[in-house]
């Protein structure tokens, strides 16, 4: 008998490990451990022993009974691990479908990252009107009296208000710096803010100039500030903006609201500074003039020019997000354009 | 402005071994910006001198030679041409293979090859002046003239750029980098600036002595506007052309050669950025007297053109009437003439901004009145003098200088600026040593006195023209000299004063992602100016619009009082690509009303807003569908962008909207905006074809963001809540607003339902005429217990029963 029941578990393992399927296994389970199967029938052929092999038997019959039940549920739980609710053949190559969801605009986009990292320095977002006077966009920048951006090729001035004296002369402003002193004018110093917003010029457009753009003005005013401060404020900007440590390089430059002033220029991050097309072969990106406010600009906003001083960058929105993305016609910007819209997740 | 840097090299001796590229550089980063190095002899590669020894006819074209031509090392070779002043012994020239010519002086460059020309053999290309870009410097006389170059004793083969001193770099310059710099403009500036940046000698320029006696004199009636004229009589001088090494180098500056005695002016001003200007003496009556124009005088200029002048202008007459514009062109009375042998030269200051005034009245921006209007120094008369009676005694010899009048009736005075040395390094964020901040300021000739923390500081003549006039000019002096890039960046230190807590700022960015995140709209930027077409479409009046004086196309002239016109624009231009979608946009409107003065009591702006506009478009859902996305952007944005709601009312249609779907959007008593469906004739003007277009504007400075979150917790429903939906037959009349009253105002319905919500509503076939069936969504709970199916029913009859006896609506047998 104990040979048979070795036979019977040798016979019965084999085809639990051949099993592919539950019902297979199901079938197995009959066929030895149920009522009429192989095993059970044994059990019934027990009385037949001699009466002392029952017992030793009776443990071995039972002992195989259990390894089998055992066997089949590891198998059951093996197999059931491995099924699939759908045929071998789901196709997992299709593609996915887009998540509904529309887009802010590119620039939009580039103004916001800029605000985040502007905000985790402490700085204060500030908005302000379109329209403003000659007053604000030129006088109290210490632009001369003939300054050649005050004419008409350069400022678009309204109807009816295109002449008197400059704070009758109202115009879309050509600069946000005017927008700055406006600032300064209704806050008590120390000044820490951005100052997003579209400018108008008058000119002629081509893939590189427009006559709406935006600009990304950040303004600090404090007692005991340097000039060079302002490079770790541009270096650390820059860097978050584009993910990765952007060289850039302060050289000299001249603009009536600054003394001094510099213009910026970051590594062309089309060619990583070893001269392309985008930079003119120069390596460098000339990407937003900087500088200290004009003592005279200070003193336009109610400061004194001794005690106070600041620093001042005037970031080019258009021509960064332009970098980020490779974009080669500002005029896309405002085209409204949904082709080249959607394309800016 | 372009430079020789052969030419700079007369008055600044730079070392052999600096590297151009370094010198580049290092202007751009302290003084100016270089755009651009140019070595000029790569211009004239595999180009050399020949000499034509044969002329030979070409076999097969009339028009064409075959010129036997020596280039050099015994090589004579055939070349095709078919100019028309070949002869031979003539020097040319030649283009060899592997040099970059333009046919006919025109078009894209191109290699020349051997080739056959109508089946001769030609090496290389005898060339006109223009096409190798030369017609400046040697204007040819018809389009087919080679040029001819005998004039140089050089001989056959040497290279181009040697026989017409070309072996020069050329700088140029950005010239908005230089606009606060007069002193820079000319190649004795930018000298200074090197020598003054790398601690070179620079050369002077030795003054000239007149030694003349006669009644020769010159009238200033404004010393403002004409702070110095100095006049020089010269007779035994006569019109030729100027040596090729002046015509040379007024080409690689950017003119055009004339005659010796303009190109004499003309090479002044380049050398020394002052502006002169000759006059034939025979045709100035009586003496010079430079004064205002009167109202209404004539002048014509050089150009011929013809003005009729005003007050502002300064002109420079004599007895008769004017015979230049000062400081900008010369008249066409005093012109230099083929005749002429005397001549009167000016060298004179002029005020900086009338020169600007009247250069701009009249439209005539030339070089002088570029160089003037920066405020050009009047002690650079003295070099501009010199330097002019050096060519002038060069190029003839048997000149007379007849008369002299030097009348400097207005002298600069040198800016003196006390400097604290404490500040100075506060402000530079670095201590440089008094000895480095006086080496520095000395270098670019200012004169220095340190006494304690006092540094007192005299600006060179040359710089005092307003370019440094205070304290902060001086430190940008000093700190452009040590070079910005070589202050280490230090960070800022700031007290920390509280977090920022902008809700305004946070709202309209919340908005703004609200609309394209969650609603799946996409942002657009449109101009501030509409176009007319859209503003008669959209807007239909112009009361209250802004207009720009000068707008960018004269159909361009309104800027926005209302958003809604560009957005109908772009859905107008993107129906061609696209059959549904959605956009909006955030920007400011302007209207030409309610002025305030909220900056400077003097200064008064119109109202300014900040809206958002949007449009739904779609050829694909129906208007209800469509409305309803519309609708639902609208009510759900409170919620999410946590602010004051709104609500929606029917007062007053907005021009542009469908007579029937419409809506005003109100906050409390006030409208803040309107929503509705484009009407179908505004559609049509706007160019939509098959778009449905459903618009919304709101007033963003009228909405009100929360403090803080106010999401209230509500408890889980302890027992469960069923669905439960009814379709009912209504009035084709009936309101949805009226029906969830029904159901849910005061009295409600019944107390088991929680909620009821529209599903939808059907017209048409089964549908009895006049009537609509709209299918209701009622939630049905309890908080004691779960509710049995009759108990459910019951509730969902008692809602049934109520709609019929308010609204007469019948249950929907089919």
């Amino acid at each position: 008998m104990k040979d048979k029941i070795e036979s019977i578990l040798s016979e019965v393992k084999n085809k639990i490990a051949s099993a592919a399927s539950e019902s297979e296994l199901q079938n197995v389970k009959s066929a030895y451990v149920g009522k009429q199967g192989s095993l059970s029938l044994l059990m019934k052929e027990l009385p037949k022993l001699e009466p002392e092999k029952r017992p030793e038997m009776g443990k071995l019959l039972n002992q195989a009974k259990n390894e089998v039940t055992e066997l089949i549920d590891a198998k059951r739980m093996e197999l059931k691990l491995k099924a699939s609710e759908v045929s071998p053949d789901f196709d997992c190559s299709v593609p996915g479908i887009l998540p509904s969801g529309g887009r802010l605009h590119p620039i939009t986009q580039m103004c916001y990252d800029l605000n985040d990292a502007f905000r985790s320095m402490g700085f204060e977002i500030f908005q302000e009107d379109d329209i403003t006077s000659e007053l604000y966009a030129f006088d109290k920048l210490n632009f001369p009296p003939n300054h050649p951006a005050r004419e008409s090729m350069d400022t678009y001035w309204l109807e009816g208000h295109d002449s008197g004296s400059t704070n009758e002369k109202l115009c879309l402003r050509p600069h946000l710096t005017g927008g700055s002193v406006r600032y300064m004018q209704t806050h008590k110093p120390p000044y820490r803010f951005v100052y997003p917003g579209r400018v108008y010029r008058n000119e002629t457009t081509d893939a590189h100039h427009e006559r709406a753009f935006f600009q990304y003005e950040a303004l600090i005013v404090d007692k005991d500030i340097t000039f060079t401060s302002g490079k770790v404020m541009i270096n650390s900007i820059l860097s978050k903006v584009f993910g990765t440590d952007v060289p850039v390089r302060m050289r000299s430059g001249f603009f009536p609201f600054v003394e001094p002033g510099f213009e910026i220029d970051m590594q062309c991050q089309v060619c990583g500074g070893k001269g392309c097309s985008v930079c003119k072969h120069v390596g460098w990106i000339e990407v937003m003039p900087g500088g200290s406010p004009h003592p005279n600009v200070l003193r336009a906003a109610g400061l004194d020019p001794d005690e106070y001083t600041g620093f001042y960058v005037n970031i080019g929105l258009d021509r960064l997000v332009m970098m980020r993305y490779g974009v080669d016609d500002v005029r896309l910007f405002h085209s409204a354009d949904l082709r080249f819209l959607k394309q800016f997740r | 402005m372009k430079l020789s840097l052969s030419w700079i090299k007369d008055f600044v001796q730079i070392p052999e071994d600096l590297d151009l590229k370094k010198l580049a550089y290092d202007l751009t980063m302290s003084t100016v910006e270089v755009e651009d190095v140019e070595d000029l002899a790569r211009r004239f590669d595999h180009m050399v001198v020949g000499v034509i020894e044969k002329i030979e006819p070409h076999p097969n074209a009339d028009k064409l030679r075959v010129c036997k031509t020596d280039i050099g090392n015994g090589e004579i070779k055939d070349i095709v041409c078919g100019g028309i002043n070949l002869r031979e012994g003539m020097r040319v020239a030649v283009s060899c293979p592997g040099a970059v010519v333009r046919w006919h002086g025109e078009g894209e460059p191109v290699v020349i090859k051997n080739s056959k020309l109508r089946g001769v053999e030609s090496f290389g290309m005898i060339c006109a002046s223009s096409e190798i870009g030369l017609g400046d410097l040697f204007p040819a006389a018809e389009e087919a003239e080679i040029l001819d170059l005998s004039a140089f004793d050089v001989p056959a083969g040497t290279p181009l750029a040697d026989a017409l001193d070309m072996n020069d770099v050329l700088l140029e310059i950005d010239n908005k980098s230089m606009t606060n710099r007069p002193d820079l403009w000319g190649h004795y500036g930018i000298a200074r600036e090197i020598a003054a940046l790398y601690g070179l000698p620079l050369k002077e320029i030795k003054p000239y002595a007149a030694d003349v006696q006669s009644d020769f004199h010159v009238d200033i009636a404004d010393p403002d506007r004409c702070t110095r004229y100095i006049g020089v009589e010269m007779s035994g001088v006569a019109v030729k052309p100027s040596p090729y090494q002046m015509q040379n180098r007024i080409w690689k500056a950017g003119m055009r050669p004339i005659n010796a005695l303009v190109d004499i002016t003309n090479y002044v001003m380049l050398a020394t950025g002052n502006p002169t200007h000759a006059f034939d003496a025979d045709n100035i009556t009586d003496h010079i007297v430079v004064r205002h124009a009167a109202e209404g005088e004539k002048l014509v200029l050089l150009n011929d053109q013809e003005l009729t002048l005003c007050p502002d202008d300064l002109v420079i007459t004599d007895s008769e009437g004017p015979v230049a514009l000062a400081g900008v062109m010369g008249g066409s009375k005093d012109s230099i003439l083929p005749k002429t042998t005397r001549v009167i030269l000016e060298v004179a200051n002029f005020e900086s901004t009338g020169i600007r005034r009247t250069a701009l009245r009249y439209d005539t921006r030339t070089e002088a009145s570029s160089r003037y209007e920066k405020a050009v120094d009047p002690e650079r008369c003295d070099q501009a003098l010199a330097l002019s009676m050096q060519y002038f005694k060069e190029l003839y010899p048997e000149l007379t200088v007849t008369g002299f009048c030097d009348n400097y009736v207005k002298k600069l005075e040198k800016a003196q600026i006390d400097v604290s040395l404490a500040w100075l390094a506060k402000r530079l964020g670095k201590d440089l040593t008094n000895e480095e901040i006086q080496n520095k300021l000395e270098l670019l000739g200012f004169e220095v006195q340190i006494d304690g923390d006092n540094m007192h500081v005299t600006a060179p003549t040359w710089r005092s023209t307003g370019d440094i006039s205070i304290k902060d000019d001086v430190m940008e002096e000093v700190a452009r000299m040590y070079g910005y890039d070589n202050f280490e960046a230090t960070p800022f230190t700031t007290a920390f004063t509280g977090a920022i807590n902008q809700k305004d700022q946070d709202l309209l960015r919340g908005i703004k992602e609200y609309l394209a995140f969650r609603c799946g709209m996409q942002e657009v930027y449109t101009y501030p100016w509409m176009n007319d077409v859209y503003v008669n479409a959209v807007l239909q009046s112009t009361e209250g619009v802004l207009r720009l004086s000068t707008p960018p196309a004269p159909d361009l002239s309104y800027i926005r009082s209302s958003l809604l016109p560009n957005l109908c624009e772009a859905v107008a231009k993107n129906e061609r690509y696209f059959s549904d979608f959605s956009i909006f946009e955030e920007a400011q409107v302007f209207f030409d009303r309610n002025y305030t003065a909220p900056y400077d009591e003097t200064e008064l702006l119109p109202e300014q807003k900040r809206h958002i506009g949007a449009a739904f478009a779609s050829s694909e859902k129906d208007i209800t569908e469509l409305f309803r996305e519309a609708k639902g952007v609208l009510e759900y944005m409170p919620r999410y962008t946590h602010m004051e709601g709104f609500t929606f009312r029917k007062e007053e249609k907005p021009v542009w909207a469908d007579h029937v779907v419409w809506l005003n959007i109100y906050r409390g008593e006030e409208r803040i905006g309107d929503m509705g469906l484009l009407a179908k004739k505004v559609s049509m003007d706007c160019g939509i074809k098959n778009l449905s277009v459903m618009l919304f504007e709101l007033d963003t400075t009228k909405l009100v963001p929360l403090k803080s979150r106010t999401n209230k917790f509500t408890h889980l429903a302890e027992y469960p809540e069923t669905d439960y939906d009814i379709s009912m037959l209504f009035d084709s009349g009936a309101v949805w607003a009226d029906i969830y009253e029904a159901i849910m105002g005061q009295k409600k319905a019944s107390a088991l339902v929680k909620e009821a919500s529209f599903v939808d509503e059907y017209r048409g076939k089964q549908i009895p005429a006049g009537k609509k069936s709209v299918t209701i969504r009622l939630t049905i709970g309890s908080s004691e217990k779960t509710l049995t199916s009759q108990e459910i029913e019951s509730a969902a009859n008692q809602v049934m029963k109520k709609l019929g006896k308010k609204l007469g609506a019948e249950l929907r047998t089919q």
